[in-house]
Parts: structure tokens; C-alpha cells; sequence
């Protein structure tokens, strides 16, 4: 039992927040994104001497980019994997001209090119069949693309600049671009928290540094890392988990320092109850004892020792009670979570519970409008839209997600009876009222 | 120190958020001897001193409110409006696109009443830098004085300026820039050069108008900023209500029987048509490169 109680630790690969420093360049063994020329997002880590593999764009070394800015985009230039930042193009204006599709048929033989042709060109040339080059013989061998309008002439050309590219950006990971990444590749991992409600999440729950916050996190990580990157590392994060151990996966993907992840506490479910032993049958041993074991057995004993005692402080941060806020993205229905965590979370902080189903919120909704112990109830919905601005393109992006979850949030009170009155007068009062709402 | 770190008993000098009823908040500074009195009732201060924040307080007849910690979400609820202000959906979608955490350094002009201005310094604190521009004389003198009274000037250096005219005066200095100003575009260019030079930085405008959207993304273009982008956001409030479940066969009994039973089965529909905010404006990203971006020797071996 005591090697599956042992958190699952993140390691601190620097000591130093990005935000502090003026160069936050690009280290080893960092966690990045790679904006890739089709609009896909590849998440790698930077391991030294190596070369990373970019599927059809191409691979190229690691070392390259270690020590470079952030946000540049590079090319790759050949086979062996070499690259150099090229520059960031500007948006083009593009003209309205006279031409229309009105002369334009749907044909598989308007290419003249065939998916064969282009291929032995980037085979043969590998160095010199650069994407300019191949598209501009796409075009070439386009035979009515003189015809098209000026708007889908650039269509065209980005579309195959996806196609051909051998561009790619490394970006930061940060709450917003860890959020985007895994609500576009698997939405389920992370409860289905998007951008925009987790941002609405850690405003309506007031999160800030020097503060302490108890947090319920099933998004594998996502909100915890959201409420640490906004603490910075100042005050303190106790996680209430499933299972023996935590799984907060996306802490990984944010590079945080030592003095972030050392912020976070956790506890899983069983030892938010006071009475539950924190391990059953543990004997601390006195220094002789520890003496006479076998080095395998040292071994062991450390490393069960280090467990119980990480949990017997959690334990005590928990249990200090007074959090300034209760934050909450999980599976299990809010009341259960409500009756065992109130009671840790100080007056006037914030509860903050988001769920992709409105449904699984409307009973603890109910409960809280009606409830002495809470004001503000509100549940609210996100809608985000994102447009296009190209000049002369402005527009919605046509496809959109349809849902961004809802979040139900309140702050804490406390029934406190009126010291105007003697005891007896108020539960009189309480008791003429009750007659009077039943009648 | 109020604002941006809490304390759990309520002392005499505290700004308390009165909480007198669902959306009635009010702001009161505790004063010892001191009377609240609104449309409840008359609260004397000196019952709430030491209270527990969240604590429920009486008048003299027995009406009662809760006394809030403030906070910059519930400020924003109840400042005094000297102009439009921005809330918790445009805020909380721009402080994470800006990537705002304790240790950034940002500029935002307008100050306007103060709304983000307080949530910006929530969240840059203890470390970070809000530089806000204001060109309006009296609307800063009155701003100063709130972030003074709200223990945030450390965090905040306000400025009395004209941003379009005479630019922001700061250079290598911050990492996002956020402009509310009629024309953002003429602003653009002052605001690259306050960018921290050697690492990325973000800038958001805000704009209610889709020209002046086109504007500032042929400015932002023309100064060689990338990822271009525009967000809407929008927060609906939900309700829950209970409906009776009438089928056609209460329809065919109403007309059989007119009887009792048929007020009884009529549906009380209690809600009215509930209105939203469909607009606040239009909020167009970018980000600034590091200088010399693209000349920067090629990292070959």
C-alpha cells in the first residue's frame, strides 16, 4: 500500500518562474508546442541530442532550438534535420477584382500535376524542392487558376502552403495553449473544460497569490495547474483526488518551478475524514532498529516513512481548515462534495463548481438559492466565438464547440442568529414564520 | 490590503461588501460609530467589527444582510460607473489569453472606473506591474484614490495621459498590453516599443465596433505582430424552474368539466423573457515578436 500512496511527482526541470526572467529562452527537457503548418499542435519534449520527428513535415535536431526564443518560426531545411528562422509573413491585403466562378467547372483534370509527379519532386530535390517552389509549379499546372477570385486564389495557395510547408513554431505552454491543446485532441481527458469557462472559473473563485484553495480536479490536472499558475507558487493547493494516488498529468506540460509544484498538496477522498487512519500498521522505528535492517529493507522503509509523513502534513493543512476557496471539475455529484468540504472553506470565499451538464449542477443549485450558508448563487453558461480578420475577410469561424459546460458558483455565509434577540424570541419569530410560509 | 489578500474578521477601516439581497451589493467602509443605513434598515458598524467575513448581521428591527470580503468580482458589481466598464467574461477570457500571473508587468489604458484594473492587479500580485493610463483628469484622480483605499498602489502606476497623442513613455518594460481606447490603432506602435524586447508578449483591444476592429489589425499588421485573432465572449445566466407537466388530456377535461380543476391545470409559467448582454465588444489578440525576429543567426551546426 505504501508504494501506491506515493504521489505520482512531477519533476521541477528549473528553479526559476519564465515571468522573472528576460530571456526566458528555450531549455532542455522542456515540455513545448509546435504549431505545425496544417494548424495541428504537437506536443514534445526537448530532449537533448536528438531529433524530432514531425511526421510528413520533416524532423529536425533538438539542440537547434535549444536556447532560442519562443514564438519564432523556423524552416527545416534538409534531410539532416538542420533549421533556421525564417520571418513571420504579414497578413496581404487582397483586391476584389472582376473575376467570378461563373467560368470555373468542377474537374479532376484542372491539375495537371499528379500526387505521383510531386511526390518524386520532394524525393529528388529534397534540398532545393522547397514549398515555394512545388506550389508555385501546383499552380502553374493549374489550368484555370487564373480564372478564380482574388479571395480564392489565396485560399488556394494557404491551402497548399499547409500541404507542402516545412514550417513549424515552438510556443510556450502556458493556461491558455495547455487548455486549447487538450480541448482539441481529447476533450474527455479534461472533463471538457474549455478555455473560456476554466478562465470564468478562476475569476469567479477570486484565485490569487497568498491565498489557499482546496481543490476537487478530474481533469487529470488541468484546473489544479490552472489555480498553481495563477498562485505562482505563493500560498498553498490542497488536491482531494481519486484513487491512492494523484494522476495530474497536465502539471507536467507547464514546466513549473520547484517552488510551484512544492505549493501543491493532495489527499485522496478517504483521508478527509478525520477518523481514517492515515496508514494502517505503520511503526515508526527507533534509529537502532532501523540499524538492524537489511539495506533492502531500508530501502523500503524510507521510502513508506517519506509517504506517511507526506500525508500526515497534508493531513494538517487540510485539516487547518479556513481555505479561501473551494474549486471544483469533478465526476461525483457537488452535494456529496459540498458535505464533506464546506466545512474547510472559510466565510465569504468563493465555491466554484463546474460541470459539463447542467443537470448534475441543478440539485446543489437548489439547494445553495435556498440554503443560509450561501449568497450570490448563480449557474452561468460561456458562449466564445473566435473570428477570422484577414483584411477584406473578416468572419466567424465556421465551425465552432456548441457547449463550454457551466459553472455554478456562490460564496460562503454563516447563519448567524440575531444577538438583538434573546434565543427564545428568535426561535419564537422563526417559528411564526414557518406557520405563516406553510399556510 | 483588502483586495488582494483576504482576512477572515471584518476590522474597523475594511471596505465590506454589504450583501442585502440578491444582486444589491454595496460598498461601506467600517467606521467605528458609524450607522449603515439603507432601504433594510439602520446597521450600526461597531456589530460588525470582528465578525467573521460572511457573517450575517441585524438592524435594530431585525432585517438583515451578510457582510462580503470584497473582492475584484464583486467590485465590479458595485463601483461607482464614471464610465462603461468591463466584466467577468471579457476579463477573465483577456487575462488568460494575456497570460496574466503573479509577476507580470502589463500597461492598460483606459483606466475608465476601474473594474479590470482592480481584477488585473488581484492577479499580478505580489510580484507584477500594472502601468494604467487614464486621459481623463478627474476619472484618474478618482481611480488613484480607490486603488490607494483598496491597498493596491504598489501594485498600480497611474498615469494622466493622452496615449494616442503622446504614447505610453515606456519601453522594454512589459509583457501584455491591454488598450479600451476609441482609436487603439494609434496607440499600437508606442505599445510595441514598452514590450519586453527579447520574449514574446500579448496584446488584446477592445472594441466595440467591427471598423474599429479592421483598424487595428491593419495597425497591429503593419508593426509586425502575429497570431492575429478575434475573440466574443459572452456569459448567459442559467435558471431553474418548475413546471407543471400538462398533457392534452387536461385540455380535454377543462372543456368536459369546467370546473375547479381547471385553474388548477393551468400552467403557471413564472418567468419573464430574460435579456442578456448579446455584445460588449469585440476583442482582438496579437502577439509581439522578439526583436530582430527572422535575422537572428540560423541555429545550424
Amino acid at each position: 500500500m505504501s508504494a501506491a500512496l506515493e504521489t505520482a511527482t512531477v519533476p521541477a526541470i528549473t528553479t526559476e518562474d519564465d515571468i522573472s526572467e528576460d530571456f526566458p529562452h528555450i531549455k532542455a527537457d522542456q515540455c513545448l508546442f509546435l504549431q505545425l503548418p496544417s494548424g495541428n499542435v504537437k506536443q514534445i519534449t526537448l530532449k537533448p541530442d536528438t531529433k524530432i520527428p514531425l511526421g510528413k513535415f520533416g524532423t529536425f535536431k533538438a539542440n537547434a532550438l535549444i536556447g532560442q526564443p519562443f514564438g519564432l518560426t523556423y524552416q527545416i531545411l534538409n534531410n539532416s534535420g538542420d533549421i533556421k528562422p525564417v520571418r513571420n509573413t504579414a497578413l496581404e491585403d487582397i483586391e476584389s477584382t472582376e473575376a467570378n466562378n461563373r467560368e470555373i467547372f468542377d474537374s479532376k483534370d484542372a491539375q495537371k500535376l499528379t500526387h505521383e509527379e510531386i511526390e518524386r519532386m520532394k524525393r529528388e530535390f529534397p534540398d532545393e524542392a522547397d514549398e515555394e517552389s512545388i506550389i508555385k509549379k501546383i499552380i502553374e499546372s493549374h489550368s484555370s487558376f487564373e480564372k478564380k477570385t482574388e479571395w480564392s486564389k489565396a485560399k488556394y495557395v494557404q491551402r497548399k502552403k499547409k500541404k507542402f510547408s516545412k514550417e513549424f513554431t515552438p510556443m510556450r505552454p502556458t493556461l491558455y495553449s495547455v487548455a486549447e491543446y487538450f480541448f482539441e485532441r481529447n476533450p474527455e481527458k479534461i472533463g471538457f473544460l474549455r478555455v473560456d469557462t476554466l478562465a470564468q472559473i478562476l475569476n469567479f473563485a477570486n484565485v490569487h497569490a497568498e491565498a489557499r484553495y482546496l481543490v476537487v480536479d478530474d481533469t487529470q490536472g488541468l484546473l489544479i495547474s490552472a489555480v498553481a499558475e495563477r498562485m505562482g507558487g505563493y500560498g498553498q493547493i490542497m488536491g482531494i483526488h481519486d484513487g491512492l494516488s494523484s494522476n495530474y498529468d497536465v502539471l507536467r506540460y507547464h514546466n513549473f518551478s520547484k517552488r510551484i509544484l512544492d505549493s501543491i498538496s493532495t489527499l485522496p477522498w478517504t483521508m478527509v475524514d478525520k477518523d481514517e487512519p492515515t496508514s494502517d500498521g505503520w511503526v515508526e522505528f527507533t534509529e537502532e532498529e532501523f540499524e538492524g535492517l537489511t539495506d533492502r529493507e531500508k530501502i523500503n522503509y524510507t521510502r513508506r516513512r517519506k509517504t506517511v509523513k507526506r500525508i500526515e502534513a497534508a493531513r494538517a493543512v487540510l485539516n487547518e481548515g479556513g481555505f479561501d476557496g473551494l474549486i471544483v471539475a469533478s465526476q461525483y455529484l457537488p452535494m456529496s462534495i459540498l458535505d464533506r468540504l464546506l466545512p474547510f472553506v472559510a466565510g465569504s470565499r468563493p465555491v466554484v463548481i463546474y460541470n459539463i451538464n447542467k443537470e448534475v449542477l441543478i440539485d446543489a443549485f437548489l439547494h445553495m438559492r435556498s440554503s443560509k450558508e450561501y449568497v450570490g448563487v448563480q449557474m452561468t453558461e460561456s458562449w466564445l466565438r473566435r473570428y477570422q480578420v484577414l483584411p477584406g475577410r473578416t468572419h466567424p469561424e465556421m465551425t465552432t464547440s456548441a457547449g463550454g459546460g457551466y459553472i455554478l458558483s456562490a460564496y460562503r455565509t454563516f447563519d448567524t442568529p440575531n444577538p438583538h434577540l434573546d434565543a427564545s424570541k428568535t426561535e419564537e419569530q422563526s417559528e411564526a414564520k414557518k406557520a405563516k410560509t406553510s399556510q | 490590503m483588502s483586495f488582494r489578500k483576504y482576512k477572515r474578521y471584518v476590522e474597523e477601516g475594511d471596505v465590506v461588501a454589504i450583501h442585502m439581497g440578491r444582486d444589491t451589493l454595496k460598498a461601506v467602509t467600517v467606521v467605528k460609530d458609524e450607522i449603515q443605513s439603507n432601504k433594510l434598515g439602520s446597521f450600526p458598524h461597531n456589530d460588525w467589527i470582528g465578525r467573521e467575513y460572511g457573517s450575517k448581521v441585524y438592524s435594530k428591527k431585525g432585517s438583515f444582510v451578510y457582510l462580503l470580503h470584497p473582492t475584484p468580482e464583486l467590485w465590479t458589481l458595485m463601483l461607482p460607473h464614471r464610465t462603461q466598464i468591463l466584466y467577468l467574461a471579457d476579463i477573465s477570457f483577456i487575462s488568460a489569453y494575456l497570460e496574466l500571473k503573479p509577476g507580470s508587468r502589463m500597461i492598460e489604458s483606459g483606466t475608465g472606473s476601474g473594474s479590470f484594473s482592480h481584477s488585473i492587479a488581484r492577479t499580478i500580485a505580489p510580484t507584477g506591474h500594472l502601468f494604467s493610463f487614464e486621459y481623463h483628469e478627474e476619472r484618474a484622480n478618482l481611480a488613484r484614490q480607490e486603488f490607494k483605499d483598496h491597498g493596491l498602489e504598489d501594485l498600480i502606476t497611474l498615469t494622466h495621459r493622452d496615449v494616442c497623442k503622446d504614447g505610453f513613455g515606456l519601453s522594454d518594460t512589459v509583457n501584455a498590453v491591454f488598450l479600451d481606447l476609441p482609436a487603439p490603432w494609434e496607440a499600437v506602435e508606442s505599445a510595441k516599443k514598452a514590450f519586453k524586447q527579447h520574449r514574446t508578449g500579448k496584446i488584446c483591444t477592445f472594441s466595440p465596433c467591427i471598423e474599429q476592429v479592421s483598424k487595428t489589425v491593419a495597425a497591429l499588421n503593419e508593426h509586425k505582430f502575429v497570431d492575429i485573432t478575434m475573440f466574443e465572449c459572452l456569459i448567459r445566466n442559467q435558471e431553474v424552474y418548475s413546471v407543471k407537466k400538462l398533457t392534452v388530456d387536461h385540455a380535454i377535461q377543462n372543456i368536459r368539466y369546467m370546473d375547479a380543476r381547471r385553474k388548477e391545470n393551468k400552467a403557471k409559467a413564472k418567468r419573464s423573457i430574460d435579456e442578456m448582454k448579446g455584445h460588449t465588444s469585440y476583442l482582438t489578440f496579437a502577439t509581439f515578436l522578439p526583436v530582430e525576429a527572422g535575422t537572428a543567426p540560423a541555429a545550424t551546426e
